[in-house]
């Protein structure tokens, strides 16, 4: 059982003076799975993540990752893209890449094979010998990728990951991560793109004033709201929406539009309205809610709570 | 280990690959030697060229001794005068006549020595186009001057070689007394002691400066959050104060050989060019050990403050602020020179050079100017050394915070919450 826990947080609490950063938060995150760490700015994640990473040691509570409590070695089988991208920008884009590698435990023959592939393998090559500041910004954030990546860390963390990157870009960078998982790596994505989180991650947690709020598989979390969301396209005046007793809320995000049921109510309803008002209904699903509304509903719940 | 070595070893290569650093190694001994071969070259070559002059006496009993006395030699060899013609008692009109020559180049320059000349009451006259050119007129004046004494002496019967015999000066020779012998005394000791501890100044601030500017540029990069998830906060920060003092070590490794290639053929140069001797400037093996030790702990204790200043700040002004205080703690112990110059053993000086942070130039300043008893050496690398530990533990616990902060510099209170966190 152990064994397919890459990282167990149990009741880990972090203070800063006054401020109580993470509240008791646990958390057990399955090996070789993509876990997404979610919460609004100030929630308490990056605290959370630099604690996993070392960085911080927690007040109270204890780490352990794959079956052992943190020690120094741990931060050689961890990978970290940060949030915050920094490079040495005067030096040379391999020899920024070595360094971070040796820091990782590698050696310089190891390091200089791992790099030249990883290179390559992002079309970074012909880029080795210039130096960090010359390079685009989407450049350097897929250098910065490497440098999370090249020692093969069983456990990898990237905190908003696609930033700045074009789709091109992104889908490189997302099916390396598939790819990586695949291998056995465990993923903890840190994340705003609820998207995102919904296409790639198999369980999540998501953290507000420092505590969980709402915590597991992505899959099971959404059945749990049940299909109580209509996706709809229609032409025609939006009218037949305005129905106290079936329809709780309204999305338009111009050609779909989200409407958000009342409890037990029918869906039915809904087209019977459209119908007699002679508004075309292009398409018409009954989906679960999306992770988005499920973030708002439970952030600002707890908020007002 | 091996990371701190990493860290120490991309510091001290990123730093010593920079046209900054390559410029400031390289150029200044390379301009300072041009400037030192350009001037032996020139005091060489001043050949300069031979005058031809004509002398003009008109009582007719000192051309003779003066032209006795213009026996100077140009570097190449060849006499600095040549005189064409020697006219007694020239008749009227012939200072027209040479006048003309020399306006046209014939003649170079001629010598007027009026009657009487010898009673004082009128000067000797040098007619010249280029009056710039008598750098010699040192020599003139001498050789004229000679004649005339020489002159009048012989009227009352005196010989002039007795009189030089007489008046030779007695030359008085100020020798240092120290433990290893004596050593004659040309003013080396202040100059050397001065430029020690100006040495000492310089480096502290250039070297404490760029650990501060190494620490903050990781931080306002955010590179430093890739590093610390990597390895521990104080290899970082060690290896930032260690990498930043092997390049200061180079740098200086690098200076002191070349000075030293300097001085022997300097002194080689101006041997051969009989410039005279040079003060020898001579440092004792005792003089350079304590150099070395003065320097690592000065620039430990100080790297540590500059240190956690790069680290609890977030731009440039704000470091410009805070660091300012430390600065003047360095510029404070130059100030205080001229204490332990007037006198270095006074309780003043003995005070002054335990305070830690003055200790690494003011004690060194003593070292140079006049050996300490050993106790206060002792005492003073005693106390230094503490304050020392005690500092690159303090940084290390604000380092290991405040990369991680942004935003507002910390106060004074804040800071002490840092230490204390775990």
């Amino acid at each position: 059982m152990e064994s397919d826990t890459a990282v167990n947080v149990t009741g880990v609490i972090k203070r800063f003076d006054e401020v109580l950063a993470v509240n008791n938060l646990s958390l057990r995150i399955k090996a070789g799975s993509v876990f997404g760490l979610l919460g609004p700015n100030g929630a308490g994640k990056t605290t959370t993540l630099r604690m996993i990473l070392r960085i911080m040691v927690p007040d109270e509570g204890s780490i352990e990752m794959l079956g052992r409590p943190l020690t120094e070695s741990s931060q050689d089988r961890i990978g970290y893209l940060p949030e915050e991208r920094g490079l040495y920008t005067r030096m040379k884009v391999r020899e920024v890449l070595l360094f971070l590698a040796g820091l990782k435990g590698l050696d310089d023959r190891e390091a200089g094979r791992r790099v030249d592939e990883w290179l390559e393998r992002l079309e970074l090559n012909q880029w080795a010998a210039h130096k960090v500041i010359d390079l685009s910004k989407g450049m350097q954030q897929k250098v910065q990728f490497i440098a999370a990546v090249v020692h093969r860390p069983p456990v990898l963390i990237l905190d908003e990951p696609f930033t700045g990157l074009d789709p091109v870009n992104a889908g490189i960078i997302k099916d390396i991560m598939l790819d990586l998982r695949q291998k056995g790596t465990t993923i903890i994505l840190s994340t705003h793109r609820m998207e995102q989180v919904e296409m790639m991650c198999d369980s999540i947690c998501l953290i507000n004033k420092g505590q969980s709020v709402l915590d597991g598989e992505l899959a099971a979390i959404k059945r749990s709201y049940g299909k109580n969301t209509v996706r709809m396209e229609y032409e025609g005046d939006a009218g037949f929406l305005d129905q106290p007793q079936v329809v709780a809320a309204v999305n338009h995000f111009g050609a779909v539009t989200e409407v958000k049921l009342c409890p037990n109510a029918d869906s039915q309803e809904i087209l019977k309205a459209a119908v007699a008002r002679g508004v075309r209904i292009n398409r018409f699903e009954l989906v679960e809610p999306p992770l988005n509304d499920i973030f708002i509903e439970k952030v600002s719940g707890v908020a007002h709570a | 280990m091996h990371k701190l070595w990493l860290v120490i070893k991309r510091e001290y290569l990123t730093r010593v690959r920079t046209k900054g650093f390559i410029f400031s190694t390289v150029i200044v001994p390379v301009l300072t030697i041009g400037i030192l071969v350009m001037q032996i070259v020139t005091a060489s070559r001043q050949t300069g060229r031979t005058l031809n002059i004509v002398v003009l006496d008109h009582d007719g009993n000192l051309a003779s001794a003066v032209i006795k006395g213009l026996d100077g030699k140009l570097k190449n060899g060849q006499p600095e005068f040549h005189v064409v013609q020697t006219l007694e008692r020239p008749p009227a009109g012939t200072e027209d006549n040479l006048r003309a020559q020399v306006l046209n180049g014939q003649l170079d320059a001629f010598l007027v020595l009026p009657s009487k000349v010898t009673d004082g009451e009128v000067s000797a006259e040098f007619h010249t186009r280029n009056p710039g050119e008598v750098t010699i007129s040192g020599e003139l004046n001498h050789a004229v001057s000679n004649a005339v004494i020489g002159e009048r002496l012989h009227a009352r019967g005196v010989d002039i070689r007795d009189v030089a015999q007489v008046v030779e000066e007695v030359g008085l020779k100020v020798i240092k007394v120290g433990a290893h012998g004596e050593t004659e005394e040309k003013g080396q000791t202040i100059i050397i002691a001065i430029v020690v501890g100006m040495l000492l100044y310089t480096t502290l601030i250039i070297y404490g400066v760029a650990t501060m500017r190494a620490v903050m540029e990781e931080k306002t990069t955010r590179v430093v959050e890739i590093l610390v998830a990597s390895t521990r906060p104080f290899y970082l920060l060690a290896g930032k104060v260690l990498g930043v003092a092997a390049v200061g070590l180079t740098q200086y490794g690098i200076w002191v050989t070349v000075a030293a290639l300097v001085t022997v053929y300097g002194a080689a140069m101006a041997s051969m060019a009989h410039a005279g001797t040079m003060p020898s400037l001579h440092l004792s093996g005792f003089m350079l050990g304590s150099m070395l030790v003065f320097f690592l702990l000065g620039y430990l204790l100080y790297a540590s403050l500059y240190a956690a200043v790069g680290a609890m700040v977030s731009t440039d002004q704000e470091a410009q602020q805070a660091q300012t205080p430390i600065t003047m703690l360095i510029v404070a112990a130059v100030v205080l020179f001229n204490i332990i110059l007037r006198d270095p053993n006074s309780t003043m000086s003995v005070a002054l050079s335990m305070i830690p942070f003055f200790a690494p130039i003011l004690m060194l300043l003593r070292i140079a100017l006049q050996t300490p008893p050993f106790w206060q050496i002792a005492l003073c690398l005693g106390i230094l050394g503490l304050t020392t530990a005690a500092l690159v533990f303090l940084a290390a616990r604000i380092y290991r915070v405040g990369i991680l902060m942004y935003g507002k510099r910390p106060s004074l209170a804040e800071l002490a919450k840092w230490v204390k966190y775990t």
